[in-house]
């Protein structure tokens, strides 16, 4: 799944907007490899936003403003490379569909980056095609895009972004104005794209229990800075850390952080509901055939 | 008998130009005092159940009755008197240059005198904490910070009951926990409050009664320990129970665990009563100090439930 | 709330039209508006416009939001042009007294004065509904094209269409705003006197302002990460082609607009 080779790599990157005091993003410095899923965490203002918008060059070329260091995105450098041409290489998703629609069906809003690209039109209904049956919304061509509920224009966006055939996809807070379900359809289908396309997923966002369940790995971006990568596992084992960034962690880990502090251990750290439900049955049935295991007793 | 707040009787509302049915003969009734959740899917009916009862839309079938007044024959000046609605997104709802003129802003509109108006300004600012902001340009501030200026803004009318469209949306942790806190600090000064929200642990740790909307239609009103414990209906409006509630319910019935557990501290204890109870059974060491744990009743925090629930 | 505002669904035979007609219409209707000087001809167009709203079956009440939003300015007009007309048969005194230093003994209201009124708002409001006749019969992706086929670059027709879209979307915005208004019980934009309307504009013109812009950036953004303004020649998935019903209403727009000049020449 993870080919492990570099393709987006930040270096000494440091960015201020223009008329701005101070810096957005400061100091940098690390890599993504091809095909990972990595989530961005962060409270607001952090600079996730921002983060996202260097990964497709509209920061500095659309936004203006000081950058130093670079942003290479799979051999690009965001800073030489117009837009349009980075927007090959990565597919961008905001958090508010309304914003990122912008014809009157479903069709041709897939269409709508391929048809920029001025490729022939055969080519680009069969990147449509594809696209919309990839997000599970093929036979909805000919719908109009307001009449689909927020996760289907979600679904729509990121079809359209696919049309583009990109490597990588970023989304920013792609989830906040979806149901629960509508969120993790977004996320499963993020998800797929990441296993079956080995397309590598940048998502900022402030779903911590979907973020544990499927990152590779996290980034946690705090006052302009990163301070924190990790695994979701070590990361959102870190309490002390994420209190002091205000990110919250799933319940079940928060659950485990409940139960420690009453001097009762899980084996295994929980992130997911599937690890908390194993660790609380060997806790269960380890109590229940006592001495094998010197179990923590109650002060 | 509580004194009724809100009551919805076979509640109808049609969107035109294309007939879209939002709201499916709904009835239901809030008590003065109530904290209550109202959740379901994007396009369940929320926003039109909310601004129907503000009055700002007029059933097309049935009615609805705030503090027993017909909204049909009120205005929504006269309502907002006794119901404030705070709708989804805050840059819609600040006009002005300051954040004090905005709080202002609806006193002056009910034409109290200079004095009125001041003193209510001045509560509100103290009560949410605003008062470094006085000057500032609300438009500009912060995300938590605007819809906090909306919140007061509402609330300087003195509703008794306030209406909450997805306060939390968008926002952060941080400004998730203050908002619902607010609700919270309302609440039990007494203010009637309904909330419609997607933040299921939110829902589950804050409020007392849930409603799920579905297609305009209310699938349960009950609890949230009911409502929490019913998954496959919930699913049906795209709804999950908070991830604490899934997981004492993926929990294999053996174990004995409620199904329906809302928060991470209520599911903790749950755990540390089953671990060291069948290790009180097993070691026999210090029983009576178990034995007298086993017996308290849960240790649940939330002051505010009024459900007691039984221990294991 | 969404960027794009669906246009009015119908299968009218204005809907119909090609968007390359309807724009030539509306080229050829706005231009004849501003050169005609005479009211009774403004009235005649304004009439032609109505009854084509009839024939596209549009709903007048559409107009109700435009004109809740707009009353304050029209009549702020009508009253202006009213009084600073340079009229001889004066029908009501100065409105500002002689005592008033420089403009005093100004402002008379003259019969020429209030048919310079009407005239002038009349020809506001034609201006005012001959846009939305195009632009709710008409799939924004399609006018967009329809400008493209008579010769505009692309970018230039995409603004073109989005600032026209903007009308409706804003519309649409403000009608939340003055919900959240009435929420604070704050009802002049519905219940007020023009002047009234006239000093509350601001409350409703600064959030909607400050949306458009924060709005406008966002979808720029997403806009660029969709190759927009990408070199080369655009290509389109979807084409239009002129029917013979559109020639017949380009021509009947073309005689229309002759035989409205030749009366405003001639009288």
């Amino acid at each position: 799944m993870n080919t492990k080779e570099p393709y987006i790599i930040i270096s000494n990157m440091s960015y201020r907007y223009s008329d701005a005091k101070h810096y957005a993003l400061e100091e940098l410095n690390f890599t993504i490899d091809k095909g990972e899923f990595v989530v961005i965490l962060g409270e607001h203002l952090a600079g996730k936003s921002t983060f996202c918008q260097i990964l497709n060059g509209v920061i500095p070329n659309f936004k203006g403003g000081e950058m130093k260091g670079s942003v290479i995105v799979g051999g690009l450098n965001t800073q030489e490379v117009s837009v349009a041409e980075m927007a090959q290489k990565v597919g961008m998703v905001l958090q508010d569909p309304a914003v990122q629609l912008f014809t009157t069906k479903v069709i041709n809003e897939v269409a709508f980056g391929p048809e920029n690209l001025c490729l022939n039109v055969d080519e680009i209904l069969e990147r449509v095609r594809w696209a919309l049956q990839v997000v599970g919304l093929a036979g909805f061509e000919e719908r109009s895009p307001t009449s689909l509920s927020g996760g289907q224009q979600q679904r729509l966006v990121i079809a359209a972004a696919l049309a583009m055939w990109p490597e990588v996809l970023v989304l920013d807070e792609p989830t906040s104005q979806l149901d629960p379900i509508g969120t993790i359809e977004i996320f499963s289908l993020v998800q797929e794209l990441n296993k079956k396309y080995n397309m590598t997923i940048v998502i900022a966002t402030h779903a911590s229990e979907e973020a544990a369940q499927f990152a590779d790995r996290i980034l946690i971006l705090h006052q302009h800075r990163l301070i924190a990568q990790g695994a979701p596992q070590e990361i959102y084992q870190n309490t002390k850390l994420l209190e002091q960034v205000n990110i919250p962690s799933p319940q079940v880990s928060r659950l485990a952080t409940y139960l420690e502090e009453r001097s009762l251990r899980f084996p295994e750290f929980p992130i997911t509901i599937e690890q908390a439900r194993k660790g609380i049955e060997q806790l269960v049935r380890r109590s229940e055939n006592c001495g094998l295991q010197p179990s923590k007793r109650r002060a | 008998m509580r004194a009724s707040a809100i009551k919805a009787e076979s509640l109808s509302y049609v969107y035109q130009p294309h007939s879209v049915i939002a709201l499916d003969e709904v009835s239901f009734e809030v008590g003065k005092g109530e904290f209550v959740a109202i959740i379901g899917q994007n396009g369940a009916g929320k926003t039109t159940l909310l601004e129907n009862i503000a009055g700002l839309l007029k059933p097309t079938r049935g009615k609805v009755l705030v503090e027993d007044l017909d909204t049909n024959q009120c205005t929504v000046a006269e309502l907002s008197m006794r119901v404030g609605l705070v709708l989804q997104n805050p840059d819609q709802q600040l006009f002005t240059q300051t954040v004090e003129e905005e709080i202002a802003f609806g006193p002056r509109n009910l034409k109290l005198h200079d004095s009125e108006v001041a003193s209510c300004v001045e509560e509100v600012i103290a009560k949410l904490d605003l008062g470094r902001f006085r000057q500032e340009f609300p438009l500009a501030l912060s995300i938590g910070d605007r819809a906090r200026v909306v919140i007061a803004s509402v609330l300087a009318m003195q509703p008794h009951i306030i209406l909450l469209d997805e306060p939390t949306m968008g926002q952060d942790y941080r400004g998730r926990r203050q908002t619902m806190d607010i609700a919270r600090q309302l609440h039990q000064e007494g203010h009637t409050i309904v909330i419609a929200t997607h933040h299921m642990d939110l829902v589950a740790e804050y409020s007392r009664r849930v409603i799920v909307l579905c297609q305009g239609k209310i699938l349960l009103d009950d609890t949230p320990a009911v409502v929490f414990s019913q998954p496959e209906v919930l699913l049906r409006t795209h709804i999950a129970p908070p991830q604490i509630t899934q997981l004492t319910q993926s929990l294999p019935p053996s174990l004995g665990f409620s199904r329906d557990a809302l928060t991470v501290v209520e599911l903790g204890e749950e755990v540390l009563d089953k671990v060291n109870r069948r290790e009180s059974i097993t070691k026999k060491q210090k029983p009576r100090k178990l034995e007298i744990q086993a017996d308290l009743p849960k240790q649940i925090p939330r002051k505010e439930y009024p459900n007691k629930r039984s221990v294991l | 709330m969404s960027a794009l505002i669906e246009c009015y669904p119908g299968q009218s035979l204005f809907h119909r039209l090609d968007p390359r007609a309807k724009i030539v219409f509306l080229l050829l209707f706005t231009t004849v508006i501003f050169i005609i000087q005479h009211i009774y001809l403004v009235v005649a167009v304004l009439l032609i416009v109505i009854a084509l709203w009839g024939i596209a079956r549009l709903p007048l009440r559409s107009l109700g939001g435009y004109f809740k939003m707009l009353s304050g300015i029209l009549v702020f007009l009508f009253v202006v042009q009213a009084t600073l007309y340079p009229g001889k048969v004066i029908l009501i005194g100065p409105i500002i007294p002689s005592s008033v230093p420089l403009i005093g003994g100004k402002g008379n209201i003259t019969e020429e004065g209030i048919l310079f009124g009407f005239f002038i708002t009349a020809r506001l409001l034609t201006m005012i509904l001959i846009l939305p006749l195009v632009s709710m019969t008409t799939p924004i992706d399609r006018l967009t094209l329809g400008l493209v086929r008579l010769g505009l670059p692309y970018q230039l027709a995409y603004i073109t269409t989005t600032a026209l879209n903007q009308v409706a979307v804003l519309k649409a915005e403000a009608g939340v705003i003055m919900d959240a208004q009435r929420l604070r019980a704050f009802s002049t934009f519905e219940k007020g006197n023009p002047v009234a309307k006239m000093k509350a504009y601001p409350l409703l013109v600064t959030p909607l302002v400050i949306g458009a812009m924060h709005r406008a950036q966002l979808v720029a953004i997403a806009m660029e990460s969709r190759g927009f303004g990408a070199k080369g020649e655009r290509v389109y998935i979807e084409d239009i082609a002129m029917k013979p019903s559109d020639w017949v209403f380009i021509a009947l727009s073309v005689l229309c607009c002759l035989a409205v000049l030749l009366a405003n020449f001639l009288s």
